[in-house]
């Protein structure tokens, strides 16, 4: 079996975001994460790319991703003072879509760091 | 120097990659040409990298940081005060001549010292003292930073609204106040009733009453994972992980943002494009400031 090998992959595990991992994956999981160190490698073998969890869940029922969306947006309007929180196991550009629906919002918006 | 952190079990890499064994123009020889202390309340396996080990009693953090700061100015310290710390004044003073003598000294501080007793201001007493050396050399001052892209939230925060964390926009623009708009005290108070959270799990990390209110109010989650969090919210998205499946960027502790090289194709939308369509959907319902903005209000 070939794998195919990504040179320099980032982990997100921790702050360090270290940049010069090697994986090695086929089309569902990464079967090897050269120089990460022990959390970097649980990180990187113990996510697939199966359809694990549903799309989507609401009041604990399945549903459609454009039903939660649609849900999300109505209890965050509803609300007088909705909360954007954490903003850490993700990525720059889905912070900067949050911050700007925290300002639409006229809500509060907060990270990790005040942890 | 490493304060109330524990780098060799939290961030395995942080002395090979970064900090100690890395050579380089101005100290060829790597490790050898460094000292390393480490500050904490027990020793730790990263007691095994350091030079020297101090270990002060908990909670005097914030004594110990006063004193180091009075020891610099060269002002009497109290006996009684110093036999408080657990250390003895020749440890004191030896840190200090040490940093004094350093070219170039760097303080990294861990939850061990901004999540005991004096929280905020112990980070405050740590950043005063790595500013107040610069009178003798250079000296800087980084938190270890957890979750992977924690620092880019900062950085993300300050670019758009010029605050890292703790925002309002209640009032039309972003203001800040942590204690008051932070969210543990945010959800302990009860304030808020409606709450979105993605790229974090509070169910699973917070104090209980904050969770118990994320339960009563409606609580959306975007998360890779069906999470302790998810189980308490009205809604749950899952989404494609950041790295592993979702492209994008993270921003390293000492914020230098780097491009992420996803291996997998994820079945899931990213966190981006989610946060983007509640947005776009929010933006067609009324606007929650009657019409014409904050200002109309102002003149009625």
């Amino acid at each position: 079996m070939s794998l195919n090998v990504i040179n320099n992959a980032t982990c997100t595990f921790c702050g360090c975001v270290c940049d010069d991992i090697q994986l090695h994956f086929d089309e569902t999981r990464i079967h090897e994460a050269k120089k990460a160190c022990v959390l970097g490698k649980a990180w990187f073998l113990n996510h697939t790319a199966d359809h694990e969890y549903p799309d989507a869940l609401i009041d604990g029922h399945e549903a459609t991703v454009d039903e939660a969306i649609e849900a999300a947006a109505t209890f965050l309007h509803d609300a007088h003072m909705p909360l954007i929180y954490g903003l850490s196991n993700t990525t720059c550009e889905a912070q900067r879509e949050a911050v700007s629906l925290a300002d639409r919002l006229g809500g509060l918006l907060d990270s990790h760091t005040s942890l | 120097m490493y304060w109330g952190g524990n780098p060799a079990e939290c961030h395995p890499r942080h002395f090979t990659k970064y900090t100690l064994m890395q050579k380089s123009k101005f100290l060829p020889r790597g490790r050898k040409d460094r000292t390393m202390i480490l500050v904490d309340i027990r020793e730790t396996k990263s007691g095994g990298a350091a030079d020297i080990f101090l270990q002060i009693r908990p909670g005097k953090d914030f004594e110990v940081l006063t004193i180091l700061r009075a020891i610099l100015k060269g002002q009497h310290v109290n006996e009684s005060a110093i036999a408080e710390t657990g250390l003895t004044l020749e440890q004191l003073t030896d840190f200090i001549d040490r940093a004094k003598k350093a070219k170039f000294g760097c303080m990294f501080f861990g939850m061990g010292l901004s999540m005991t007793r004096g929280k905020h201001m112990n980070s405050a007493a740590l950043l005063t003292l790595a500013a107040e050396l610069n009178a003798f050399t250079k000296f800087v001052a980084m938190p270890m930073r957890g979750h992977g892209n924690v620092t880019g939230a900062d950085v993300i925060m300050r670019w758009q609204t010029g605050f890292p964390f703790g925002i309002t926009f209640n009032r039309g623009y972003p203001r800040y106040n942590p204690g008051e708009f932070s969210t543990v005290d945010v959800l302990v108070r009860g304030d808020t009733d409606a709450a979105l959270i993605l790229g974090a799990d509070p169910g699973a990390t917070m104090p209980q009453p904050a969770i118990d209110h994320l339960a009563r109010i409606p609580t959306i989650v975007l998360d890779p994972k069906v999470t302790h969090t998810s189980r308490l919210a009205r809604v749950h998205i899952t989404t494609s992980v950041a790295g592993i499946s979702a492209p994008g960027t993270a921003y390293r502790m000492d914020e230098i943002p780097l491009p992420l090289k996803p291996a997998l194709k994820s079945p899931y939308p990213t966190d981006q494009e989610v946060v983007r369509r509640i947005n776009e959907a929010v933006a067609r319902k009324s606007h929650w400031i009657p019409d014409g903005g904050p200002m109309t209000i102002l003149q009625r």
